[in-house]
């Protein structure tokens, strides 16, 4: 499937960074489309397309903050998680994204 | 991102600023000798002010990673140059962690208040990237010399978005 993400934690300058390589390794072992933006200290990295939000079928936000631009995904299946649960069991996370968007 | 020279990380990384043998052993010992490293390699202007910054991140939530990682951070304007200090331990040091368990490896970071530097930023997310390889975390761990845990930063080949 294809997922896009947001990372975002409160300092900015460590956690965000870490959740964004966990979410994008455990994605792609298990054979998933991922592009993570990241939003930290020094502003927003890796901005998400239009395009790749349109082609999207889930939304995962990993972020212990407000993040910015959320209304883009109106409409689009969302999952919020603080980047701890990102960091600590990123498989685990992702077999839950793939129960959410295609339930068995 | 960018991607970024493996040389590129000397810039925060400094042998001065690491010990494979920590005395402490207690988290706040921890924080106060990675902090005197700092001082002492003259990247801080105040100790004090300094260690009362991490301790209020700490406040926010755990910093320990899990796998016997912690990365403690201050963002201060206390910091006249940002760096990341690195301390290995024989011992377990109790820590709030993701997994419950204690740590052996702490990565101290230092960030400037305001820092222009943008390659800065730049280099400590390069850091946090390594810390989401398992394999990296166990090298560091094992880490039994300065050199060793220099070399493990900047000769790591892995690089953004390759696994």
């Amino acid at each position: 499937m294809n997922i896009v993400g947001v990372a975002a934690c409160t300092a900015g300058i460590a956690h965000t960074y870490i959740a964004k390589e966990k979410l994008m390794k455990a994605a792609q072992e298990a054979g998933h489309s991922i592009f993570v933006e990241t939003q930290g200290t020094i502003g927003t990295q890796d901005n998400l397309t239009e395009e790749q939000i349109k082609e999207a079928d889930v939304v995962v936000i990993a972020a212990d903050v407000k993040i910015n631009g959320k209304n883009r995904f109106k409409g689009k299946k969302t999952i919020e998680v603080p980047t701890d649960l990102v960091i600590k069991s990123p498989n685990k996370f992702i077999k839950k994204v793939e129960e959410v968007v295609a339930p068995a | 991102m960018e991607q970024l020279e493996t040389i590129d990380l000397q810039k925060v990384i400094k042998k001065e600023l690491i010990t494979v043998d920590l005395e402490a052993t207690t988290k706040e010992g921890v924080i106060y000798e990675l902090t005197d490293l700092l001082y002492e390699g003259g990247c801080l202007t105040d100790q004090e002010a300094f260690i009362k910054d991490v301790f209020l991140r700490e406040k926010e939530g755990a910093t320990g990673l899990g796998n016997g990682i912690a990365i403690p951070h201050g963002k201060s304007g206390s910091v006249l140059k940002t760096r990341i200090a690195v301390g290995i331990s024989k011992n377990n040091i109790s820590w709030e962690s993701l997994d419950d368990k204690p740590v052996n490896a702490i990565i101290l970071f230092a960030v400037q208040d305001s820092d222009a530097n943008t390659t800065h930023i730049l280099l400590l997310q390069q850091v946090a990237i390594f810390l989401a390889d398992e394999d990296f975390l166990e090298r560091l761990k094992n880490a039994r010399s300065e050199e060793e845990v220099i070399e493990l930063f900047t000769k790591n080949k892995k690089r953004n978005g390759e696994y």
